[in-house]
C-alpha cells in the first residue's frame, strides 16, 4: 500500500506492507540511520522519533499509521558543520559516550524545550525518562539540555529584537 | 517517613590484566603534507574516548592544536595490534604507543629540521606546527612543509611506538612484585534518603574521589566515573537478573529495570593526580573501577538510614520494607 508522510519538512510518497514498521521504513527506505532500534518493544527510546508533536517509539507504529503524518527525526535537527543548539550543547557538555541513545536524548530534549523553554532540572530529568542510557550516567545528558535551554532562550530573544 | 543515610566506600583496581600477561599495543603517526597528522590504532573506542585522548597525548608531544589530526582506528588492513579495548588498558597501554610514536615523530622533526637549517636541537624550536631557529623566527618550515619535503627525499614523515608493560607472574603462593601493571583507587560517599513506607531509596548525592594518576581529559574521566557510578547503582537497588534452571527470566527492558534519568544522582568529583605509574603523563585507567564501590557504599547508606544489613543485591523496595517490618517485629 501507498503512504504519504512528512519526514525532517520533506513529503515522501512510499510502498510499504502494512507490517512494516516507521523504524524500518525510516532506517530502511530513506536510510536515516540515525534512528536506531534497542529493544524493539517501545521500552528503550533509541528508536525515539517525533511524530506529529509528539515523542513517539517507531518501533511500535505500524507504517500505515504514519500516513499523512509529520516526523522529525535527529537528522532534521542539524547538520555536522551546522549542529541545532540542543546537539552543539550535548557536545559542550561531554554528554555522549557511545551514542546509540543520543538520538533519541536530543529528540526528547527537543521535545522537552518546545514545550517547556525553562524547564527545572527535575522537568529535565522527567522529559528523558523514557531514554534509556548505559554509559553516561544520565548527568552530562541533563547537564546539556540545561545548557540547551539557556543558549535556545538567547537565540529567541536575539530573534525578538 | 523519610530516613536519611550517608555511606561511603573504597575500592583499588589493578588494571591491564597484569600477572606476566603477554600483551602490548601499537600506534604509528603520519604528518601529510595537507595539514593533517594521522594516528593510526586498533584501539576500539566504544564511548570511553580514547581516540580524544590518544589526540591529546600526541598534540602535547608534538606541540600542535588537536583540531590538525584524525585517527585511523580498528582496521585491520591499516593499523597494527593495539590489543583489547577491555581490563581498563587503552588509556595506558595505546596512550603510551601514541606517546612514544609522537615523541619518535618529535625526533624526526628536529633530525629534518636540523639537515634543513644545518642546525642541531639546542638551537631549533619546533612549536605550534613550525620549526625555526631560535634565533630567527620568521624564516620557519611548517610541518606540512616539512612533510612534503621528506616526500621529495622519497620518505615519509612517519613514526611508529609501541609499549610493552611491566608484570610478573604470581608465584606458586600468587604473589609477584608487581601482579597488575597499575592500580586506580577510588572512595565515594553517596547520599541516600528512604522512603520507610514504600522502601524506596532516594538516591542524593554522591561524591567521588578518584586516584588516576593525571586526568588526561577531565570531562571524559567524569563522564566515566557518572556512567561506571550509575550501573553500579543500578546492581545496589534496581537489576535483578532472575535466572531459573540456567535460564534468565527476565531478559528484557520490561522486566529488568535499569536506572533513568530519574533514578540518578547528583556527582561532585574530586579528581587526585598522584602521578605514581608509568601510564602517560601519569594517567591510569579510570573505566572499569568506577563501577565498583557504589553499591558498597549505597549498602552502607542504607544501614546508616535504617540500621539494617543487607548482604544480598539488589536493595530493593520490597526487601527494605520486609527487613523493617522484621526489625519492628522484634524490637
Amino acid at each position: 500500500m501507498q503512504i504519504t508522510l512528512t519526514v525532517n519538512g520533506e513529503q515522501r510518497e512510499l510502498e510499504v506492507t502494512p507490517y512494516t514498521r516507521l523504524l524500518d521504513l525510516l532506517r530502511e527506505d530513506l536510510g536515516l540511520t540515525g534512528v536506531k532500534e534497542g529493544c524493539g518493544k517501545g521500552e528503550c527510546g533509541a528508536c525515539t522519533v517525533i511524530m506529529n508533536g509528539e515523542l513517539t517509539a517507531s518501533c511500535l507504529v505500524p507504517a500505515p499509521q504514519a500516513d499523512q503524518a509529520e516526523i522529525i527525526t535527529v537528522e532534521g535537527l542539524g547538520t555536522r558543520d551546522n549542529l541545532h543548539p540542543i546537539q552543539e550543547s550535548f557536545v559542550e557538555a561531554g554528554a555522549v559516550q557511545c551514542g546509540y541513545c543520543i538520538p533519541g536524548m536530543v529528540l526528547a530534549g527537543k521535545r522537552l524545550l518546545d514545550e517547556n523553554p525553562k524547564p527545572t532540572e527535575k522537568e529535565v530529568r522527567y522529559g528523558l525518562s523514557g531514554n534509556i542510557c548505559r554509559c553516561t550516567g544520565y548527568a552530562k545528558i541533563i547537564d546539556a539540555v540545561m545548557l540547551a535551554a539557556d543558549k535556545l532562550a538567547v537565540e529567541g530573544s536575539d530573534s525578538n529584537d | 517517613m523519610k530516613k536519611f543515610g550517608r555511606g561511603m566506600a573504597t575500592i583499588m583496581f589493578g588494571f591491564g590484566y597484569g600477572e606476566g600477561f603477554p600483551d602490548h599495543s601499537i600506534a604509528s603517526i603520519e604528518i601529510k603534507e595537507d595539514e593533517r597528522i594521522v594516528i593510526r590504532t586498533a584501539a576500539a573506542d566504544v564511548g570511553q574516548g580514547v581516540i580524544t585522548t590518544v589526540i591529546q597525548i600526541a598534540a602535547e608531544i608534538l606541540r600542535i592544536n588537536p583540531n590538525y589530526f584524525e585517527v585511523v582506528q580498528g582496521d585491520t588492513h591499516k593499523t597494527k595490534n593495539s590489543g583489547s579495548t577491555s581490563a581498563t588498558r587503552q588509556t595506558y597501554f595505546t596512550g603510551n604507543a601514541v606517546k612514544k610514536a609522537a615523541e619518535d615523530m618529535l625526533a624526526n622533526l628536529y633530525h629534518y629540521g636540523s639537515l634543513e637549517f644545518r642546525s642541531n636541537h639546542p638551537e631549533i624550536a619546533i612549536e605550534d606546527g613550525k620549526i625555526y631557529m631560535y634565533d630567527d623566527p620568521d624564516d620557519y618550515i611548517t610541518y606540512w612543509e616539512m612533510a612534503e619535503r621528506v616526500k621529495e627525499r622519497g620518505e615519509k614523515l612517519e613514526a611508529e611506538g609501541s609499549f610493552f608493560p611491566v608484570t610478573y607472574s604470581p608465584d606458586e603462593n600468587g604473589q609477584a612484585d608487581k601482579v597488575y601493571v597499575a592500580y586506580t583507587f577510588l572512595s565515594q560517599v553517596i547520599d541516600i534518603e528512604i522512603d520507610t513506607d514504600t522502601g524506596i531509596i532516594d538516591l542524593l548525592d554522591v561524591y567521588s574521589a578518584i586516584d588516576l594518576g593525571k586526568a588526561i581529559n577531565p570531562k571524559n574521566v567524569e563522564g566515566q566515573i557518572e556512567g561506571g557510578t550509575v550501573q553500579g547503582l543500578g546492581m545496589g537497588m534496581m537489576e535483578d537478573q532472575v535466572i531459573r534452571n540456567g535460564k534468565t527470566l527476565n531478559a528484557g527492558m520490561t522486566d529488568y529495570l535499569v536506572p533513568t534519568s530519574v533514578d540518578v544522582p547528583k556527582f561532585k568529583h574530586y579528581l587526585v593526580e598522584e602521578e605514581d605509574s608509568e601510564g602517560p603523563f601519569g594517567a591510569k585507567g579510570v573505566g572499569e573501577p568506577t563501577l565498583i564501590a557504589a553499591a558498597p557504599a549505597l549498602a552502607n547508606a542504607v544501614y546508616d538510614a535504617i540500621g539494617v544489613r543487607f548482604f544480598d543485591l539488589p536493595i530493593s523496595p520490597s526487601k527494605i520494607k520486609k527487613a523493617l517490618k522484621e526489625k519492628e517485629e522484634n524490637s
